[in-house]
């Protein structure tokens, strides 16, 4: 019993050093590297605006792009006011712990706090697990100044399109609730009208959003490029973001009832 | 940190190798032509070599990717070249899933310096090692994605190794072979952690990409 004890503390202190890797898709990081996004949203609420207005910093895809993602935070810690920074997944490339820690490292030196979606790529391997030990739930919502932001996974192919992916049932309960939501923004990495977005779940997911009357928008990623439109003609705005590795990112401002701005950054381009 | 210890042993084997070399004046010289004893008056020789297919050592190691805990048996081919065949597991907890993965090692130690009474160490082992891990939450179904959706495999990895290894002598085996057990530490990396440095040179260190194991190796 307490040589059983004294092996489980040999091993505990070994993997705490993160050297002594057990596996490269271990899902495991120290305590204070636990639940990101539940931290970050702590530190948000601590300190709200004054205003109905909400302005934060939108880009996606960060995988394996850690010189990117320097000059990625150099740039957005000299935007004024910016309430936080939501990463719109695929934060690694192969659902790797170490990947994981590496984004971390860089995007903790944001002056403010960043917030994650889940991408294909961190479902990859054991990503999910990995996810779920560093930022928590694949699905989340919270509410900053009246705007009520619901974030899920939408990576259907990871899931071998088991129609489970999106969970639309787990979307149309947040969408129902209302109380204390002014407007209502929805984000997902990949969008309905990617094909890896599972083909069977697109209807409902679609008219789930077309119900929801306060909708500003839809934010995405995956694509690694800026779109923007109504690609189903009933009134919802799809947009998309650039990947990091373009030196490009949004920045949204929204306020009152559904109004926004859109604003492109594009930061260390030579020539 | 890490990385200069790796290049100071590296450093420093070739001349501990040299300098036992030259401590052994006595030893004749290859080329001096002495008749030796026949064959038949030959005593029984002490090292008596397993034919290669037999394993000669069980391993039992942690770290380095392969397990919390990974065992197995290896191969030694005159003493310099080892392939080690290993299980390992991680359990649940530190993973998500249980995962299992089998894993061959080899490498290849070109000096054995003798230390002290039984203490014999191999200041170098140099080699690689490929692992494949079963029991991941996303395994790849056949349907789930188009060919080169992802272009790396999320269970088979492949990486380099560089370590030392201590050796203490125990009793001869009662067939006349010798036998010792052996600590080692294996520094390494992988295939993925590779791609990332390369493409990341000025935001990752070469000790981002280490990993470490520490091991047992038995004579039987």
């Amino acid at each position: 019993m307490l040589r059983g004890a004294g092996l489980v503390g040999v091993f505990g202190l070994l993997s705490a050093c993160q050297l002594v890797e057990f596996s490269p898709n271990q899902a495991y990081v120290p305590a204070q590297e636990r639940g990101l996004n539940g931290q970050a949203l702590a530190r948000l609420q601590t300190a709200p605006n004054p205003d109905d207005t909400v302005r934060f910093v939108f880009v996606g895809d960060t995988q394996r792009f850690y010189d990117e993602t320097e000059e990625f935070v150099a740039s957005v810690n000299q935007q004024r006011s910016i309430d936080f920074v939501l990463i719109g997944g695929d934060i690694s490339d192969f659902g790797l712990t170490r990947e994981f820690r590496w984004v971390h490292q860089r995007l903790r030196l944001l002056d403010a706090p960043y917030l994650t979606v889940i991408g294909n790529h961190d479902l990859v391997g054991n990503g999910r697990a990995v996810y779920r030990e560093v930022y928590g739930p694949l699905n989340y919502t919270f509410r900053y100044q009246g705007t009520h932001f619901i974030c899920l996974d939408t990576n259907g192919r990871e899931y071998g399109f088991n129609q489970q992916v999106p969970d639309v049932q787990w979307l149309q309960q947040q969408l129902a609730d209302t109380a204390g939501t002014r407007q209502t923004i929805v984000v997902g990495h990949v969008p309905p009208t990617d094909e890896d977005f599972d083909p069977l779940v697109v209807p409902r997911y679609t008219a789930a959003l077309r119900d929801c009357a306060g909708l500003v928008f839809h934010l995405g990623a995956h694509i690694h490029r800026f779109t923007v439109g109504q690609p189903y003609h009933d009134g919802v705005t799809y947009l998309t973001t650039y990947s990091l590795q373009k030196k490009r990112y949004h920045i949204l401002t929204v306020w009152g009832q559904r109004k926004f701005r859109l604003e492109t950054v594009t930061y260390g381009v030579e020539g | 940190m890490l990385y200069r210890l790796i290049l100071a042993a590296l450093v420093a084997a070739p001349l501990a190798a040299s300098a036992t070399a030259l401590s052994l004046p006595g030893t004749p010289p290859d080329s001096v032509a002495v008749p030796g004893p026949p064959a038949a008056t030959r005593p029984v020789s002490a090292s008596n070599p397993l034919p290669w297919y037999r394993p000669s050592h069980v391993v039992l190691q942690t770290g380095g990717g392969l397990g919390m805990i990974a065992g197995g048996a290896g191969f030694s081919l005159k003493d310099r070249l080892d392939l080690d065949i290993l299980i390992g597991y991680v359990p649940e907890k530190y993973a998500g899933s249980a995962l299992s993965l089998v894993s061959a090692k080899l490498l290849y130690s070109p000096w054995t310096l003798p230390l002290r009474d039984k203490l014999t160490l191999k200041p170098l082992s140099v080699g690689g090692y490929f692992s494949y891990t079963h029991g991941t939450i996303n395994d790849e179904e056949p349907d789930q994605y188009q060919p080169g959706y992802y272009w790396f495999s999320t269970d088979t990895r492949v990486g380099p190794l560089l370590g030392s290894r201590l050796s203490y002598a125990l009793p001869a085996t009662a067939s006349g072979r010798s036998r010792s057990l052996s600590a080692y530490y294996e520094f390494g990396t992988n295939d993925l952690y590779i791609v990332s440095y390369v493409q990341n040179r000025r935001g990752l260190s070469p000790a981002d990409i280490l990993t470490l194991s520490l091991g047992l190796k038995l004579d039987i």
